[in-house]
């Protein structure tokens, strides 16, 4: 049996932080999103006071003096430089690995029994050395599939007796764990499937995975199929195939103050927009459709409110800022109303496709090669002087829209003033 | 004519993607026509301070000094210190340690069940650590940075 392992940081960014400050343990700390917004990370003790993930600051100012609740604005460059600390730790156990999301890497865990002993075994050694080396706090789930792996590591992180191992590696003791498992709380099941399957009295894991797959497919398509498949044990996604360019790239780092003009949106869009498509680019990837949305403060009770999004087709996938920039921006023009106070400009890039994998459609427009070399160039020389030094005239100058960071926490690997001292 | 059996199968085609170009120095001599330098011939890499001084990088940290209660061992106020994580702490060495939450570089040793941690200035007391004691070795000092005064 080939089975799947995922490793998961517990309270990632709370961990990266608490790394260098230990101080910290054993408080309530949350840390915010872009801009201050709202909670994106909480240790323990800030969920214990019933912190929610999402939660916007200005709701939580009174339990944050009561508590004395440390607050962090987030710093990339710390959770970057300690991501990849941790999956390169995690990649010294074993050949195959397959970073997911910041914080969440699987592995293939099979091959190694010899060397580690059992998968738990495996599993315990793995976490040792992440805290070792890292001192942050890792939880491990096993299981016959990639969905398995990570009910397993859920189970693993709900369940403190087990000490963040968990190995669900025979079919016996999988059924009885997904007979406990919220089906809201699998991967891939969003709110409306959520909603969906309660309808049709649908509660747990095990309850999905017995439903006939005709009926799957006509209510959640094949994709709904494949995570069936995935609970009973038959490999769907794997390692080799999933794809390993994200799916869609995200910018939207909402602005510090309010913004009303349309010239200083777009000069925040151009910036965005050079920002993921640099990415794409460093990633060998090319985006087919854009999304631009904007709206003005949803928690703000005077004034009115607009928000809007739309997306445009590319007659062919592109990277280059551009190329992207020519069909982003009139696709704001479109949706901004004069009169409001913005609060956000954010852009989405999807149908990410590896560059060259572009389908060629006759007829259509294919990649124009210039733009590509140009966007290389810019890049190159981008990496040499600093970011921006070379940029669309339409990027600005002006940052007064720049991004709000009232407690960023040090870049305790990444710059020299930061770094820890010692007595 | 190409046999049929000798065509490629359609999925058996694939684009390389080249992710990272490695520039390696070409070990080759030309004719020279003017005087010719022979160090041409040995170049290979130029010396990497990272080589000498990190071991493993995922693990390695940089932390500065602050104080005076290493100066026995030449470690002093403002000096850079090169922190590995994965090596042990072994008697004898000097670690950085996490103590009541607070950083510090110290010598340690194993006296049975205790830890003890020993300053080289002799104005500092030696710290006894007990079992249950909020303490955890940060990591192994590998390299000490010093400006010449």
């Amino acid at each position: 049996m080939n089975l799947v392992g995922i490793g998961d940081c517990n309270n990632f960014y709370v961990s990266c932080i608490r790394s260098f400050n230990p101080k910290l343990i054993g408080q309530p700390v949350i840390v915010l999103s872009n801009n201050d917004k709202c909670v994106v990370a909480r240790s323990n003790e800030a969920k214990a006071l019933g912190i929610r993930m999402g939660q916007p600051l200005f709701q939580l100012k009174r339990k944050v003096s009561d508590y004395n609740v440390q607050v962090f604005s987030s710093n990339y460059e710390l959770f970057g430089d300690m991501s990849r600390r941790v999956f390169n730790t995690i990649g010294r156990f074993m050949e195959h690995t397959f970073p997911y999301s910041i914080d969440e890497l699987f592995f293939s865990a099979s091959g190694y029994e010899s060397i580690y002993g059992s998968h738990a075994d495996m599993a315990r050694m793995m976490i040792k050395t992440v805290d070792q080396w890292t001192r942050i706090p890792v939880s491990i789930g096993i299981g016959e599939t990639m969905t398995l792996a990570k009910v397993a590591n859920r189970h693993a992180k709900k369940h403190p007796e087990y000490q963040g191992v968990f190995v669900m590696d025979n079919p016996e003791l999988r059924e009885s764990i997904l007979a406990e498992f919220p089906v809201g709380d699998l991967w891939g099941i969003g709110r409306q499937y959520e909603v969906l399957l309660k309808q049709n009295g649908i509660r747990t894991a095990l309850e999905l995975s017995r439903l006939p797959h005709d009926w799957i497919k006509q209510f959640m398509t094949v994709e709904g199929l494949r995570l069936v498949y995935e609970l009973q044990g038959i490999q769907c996604r794997d390692l080799d195939t999933e794809p390993l360019h994200k799916k869609s790239i995200c910018v939207a780092p909402s602005f510090g103050r309010k913004v009303w003009s349309y010239g200083t949106l777009c000069e925040a869009l151009a910036t965005y927009l050079a920002r993921a498509s640099e990415k794409l680019r460093r990633h060998s990837s090319a985006a087919g459709v854009v999304t631009v949305f904007i709206h003005t403060n949803r928690f703000d009770k005077v004034g009115p409110h607009h928000s809007a999004s739309q997306s445009i087709t590319l007659p062919h996938p592109s990277s280059s800022t551009m190329e992207l920039l020519q069909y982003a921006e009139p696709v704001l023009k479109s949706i901004y109303k004069t009169g409001y106070d913005y609060q956000e400009v954010g852009l989405i890039l999807n149908e990410i496709v590896p560059e060259g994998h572009q389908q060629q459609l006759l007829y259509s427009d294919t990649p124009n090669p210039r733009q590509a070399q140009l966007s290389q160039v810019v890049d190159k020389l981008n990496g040499k002087y600093g970011r921006d030094k070379i940029r669309l005239g339409l990027q600005g100058y002006d940052k007064s829209w720049k991004m709000k960071q009232d407690h960023l926490p040090p870049s305790y690997t990444t710059k020299w003033s930061d770094i820890i001292e010692v007595r | 004519m190409i046999e049929f059996e000798n065509h490629i199968r359609l999925d058996d085609i694939r684009r390389i993607a080249i992710g990272k170009r490695l520039k390696i120095p070409l070990f080759s001599s030309y004719v020279s026509a003017g005087f010719p330098n022979s160090s041409e011939h040995y170049i290979t890499k130029v010396c990497d301070l990272n080589d000498l001084c990190i071991a493993n990088e995922d693990a390695t940290y940089f932390v500065r000094v602050r104080g005076d209660s290493m100066s026995g061992d030449r470690i002093d106020d403002g000096d850079f210190l090169i922190v590995d994580s994965s090596q042990e702490p072994s008697e004898d060495k000097i670690v950085v340690v996490i103590l009541n939450g607070e950083h510090a570089v110290k010598r340690i040793h194993y006296v049975g069940e205790m830890v003890v941690l020993e300053s080289s200035n002799p104005k500092y007391l030696p710290i006894y650590i007990h079992p249950g004691d909020d303490f955890r070795v940060f990591g192994v000092v590998t390299r000490i940075l010093v400006k010449p005064v």
